[in-house]
């Protein structure tokens, strides 16, 4: 008989974890941002340690799991930070509805949804040290601002086209699904449900972004070079570093009109930025310019906390036995309908 | 806080059931809410893959038949780091499934809960509210 696979207080945590991934359902999807004038400003107290180079040494690996949503929730209106109750009740609430054990609803397609388990989930179980309502930094409403008409328009052309052709064939599925991109491994990366580790690893002339959920290393050029000209789009969009003082700074552009980030165009310009602040914590900003799609530009920040490696493989497309389902399932239901 | 619980628990369930990017897949594609399976046999194969972790099993029906079933899991990545190995489910082991089955009728379906013959939920540390103390 096969011994139970984790010792009990370890699973207790474990579930604690799981539990927190509750908390991002609640909210649209995650992602930080910051401005320079907010709350999470880097402490100037602290020095980080020096690569061989010189470089302010970033190298480990990360985690962005955290319970603080992306965007204030509606009913918090002008309240930016919780109390340190309202903190307690929040994670708390957000731990229970995430918990993938609940059994309620039953023959729904919610529980459905629940899919495995809360042992295989892993939101994090705390919000963020200043207990903001959002990592949306800016605008002060805590919310992505506005989309424009021309970003409407292309968001329900999307919608259109998935309502009428859901699963032809797995060009119409989500990126995610078809294995070529992961929202929350960005950029910009977010806090997602499982798998929210990131590896840095530094040269004197690259910054190397490896991210647990999927298979892409982003290597970012360091060395002044001008980002690909403007008719090369790419998947994470063309990024290129430089450092201000002791914080990386990455520009990147180049997107493609297929990885929407909450509404954002090909024609977003992002920047990153990467702050040692403490011993365990590597603040991670960015700002989303893109008029052509919101109101204004927004930002946000992920203190991501030094955690345990390694990074482990995400080999995606060889084990995606998911799509061949999901297409299976498409035609067993257009042959139901016909009949 | 003033916000109900029920308000929560609805746009809980509005955005399980709209943002299936949290499962990396939309599992309300694949599995069907109007079949649900209760499956119990043994473990014939482990495959802790990504995106997703598949356990084969062979379930005996009441004429001695074996017929394999899929049953889907998780990204393996969280177990791994939580100590978890392929040794965990040896091949032999006696399980239980609740799960949704697969739309196409396929012998496949989602791990909703998976149970050692003693009772123990396997990947589940007593925050099922269904579960018994010291189980």
């Amino acid at each position: 008989m096969p011994q139970p696979v984790v010792a009990r207080p370890l699973l207790r945590a474990l579930n604690l974890l799981a539990a927190a991934m509750v908390a991002a359902l609640l909210i649209p999807r995650p992602a930080i941002s910051q401005t320079a004038k907010t709350k999470a400003a880097p402490a100037k107290s602290y020095t980080a340690p020096r690569t061989p180079d010189g470089q302010p040494d970033m190298q480990g690996v990360w985690s962005n799991a955290i319970l603080t949503p992306l965007e204030r929730p509606a009913d918090l209106k002008d309240k930016a930070f919780f109390t340190p109750e309202e903190a307690a009740a929040y994670i708390k609430r957000t731990i229970e509805q995430g918990n993938k054990d609940r059994r309620d609803g039953s023959g729904t397609e919610t529980d459905v949804s629940r899919a495995y388990n809360d042992f295989w989930w892993d939101r994090g179980t705390s919000i963020v040290k200043t207990l903001r309502t959002s990592l949306i930094t800016d605008p002060p409403d805590g919310r992505v601002p506005a989309l424009t008409p021309a970003a409407q328009k292309r968001a329900a052309e999307v919608r259109e086209a998935r309502r009428l052709h859901p699963a032809d064939g797995p060009e119409d599925r989500p990126l995610p699904e078809r294995c070529i991109v992961l929202n929350s491994a960005g950029p910009p990366m977010s806090p997602s449900a499982y798998n929210n580790n990131y590896q840095v690893v530094q040269t004197a002339k690259t910054f190397v972004v490896l991210n647990e959920m999927i298979h892409d290393a982003r290597v970012i050029p360091l060395d002044g070079s001008p980002h690909v000209p403007s008719s090369i789009r790419l998947w994470m969009g063309d990024s290129r570093g430089r450092w201000e003082g002791d914080t990386l700074v990455v520009d990147t552009t180049n997107f493609t009109s297929q990885t929407p980030f909450r509404g954002s165009g090909e024609n977003m310009h992002l920047t990153e930025r990467f702050t040692r602040t403490d011993s365990e914590t590597l603040l991670y900003q960015y700002t989303v310019d893109d008029p052509e799609s919101f109101a204004r530009p927004w930002s946000a920040a992920i203190p991501s906390l030094r955690t345990t490696g390694p990074i482990l493989e995400y080999a995606c497309n060889e084990g995606n036995y998911g799509m061949e389902g999901l297409l299976s399932a498409a035609r067993f239901e257009e042959k139901k309908k016909s009949k | 806080m003033r916000t109900s619980v029920a308000v929560y628990l609805g746009i809980a369930g509005l955005l399980m059931a709209a943002a299936p990017a949290w499962a990396h897949h939309a599992f309300a594609a694949e599995f069907d809410a109007q079949k649900p399976v209760k499956l119990k046999g043994t473990v014939a194969k482990v495959e802790f893959i990504n995106p997703h972790s598949w356990i084969h099993m062979d379930v005996k029906d009441a004429d001695g038949k074996i017929t394999r079933w899929m049953v889907e899991g998780g990204s393996p990545n969280a177990l791994f780091r939580r100590g978890v190995t392929k040794d965990a489910l040896p091949l032999g082991t006696e399980i239980s499934v609740d799960g949704y089955q697969a739309k196409d009728g396929s012998n496949r379906a989602n791990g909703r809960d998976i149970t050692l013959a003693d009772g123990r939920k396997l990947f589940v540390g007593g925050s099922n509210p269904d579960e018994q103390p010291g189980k």
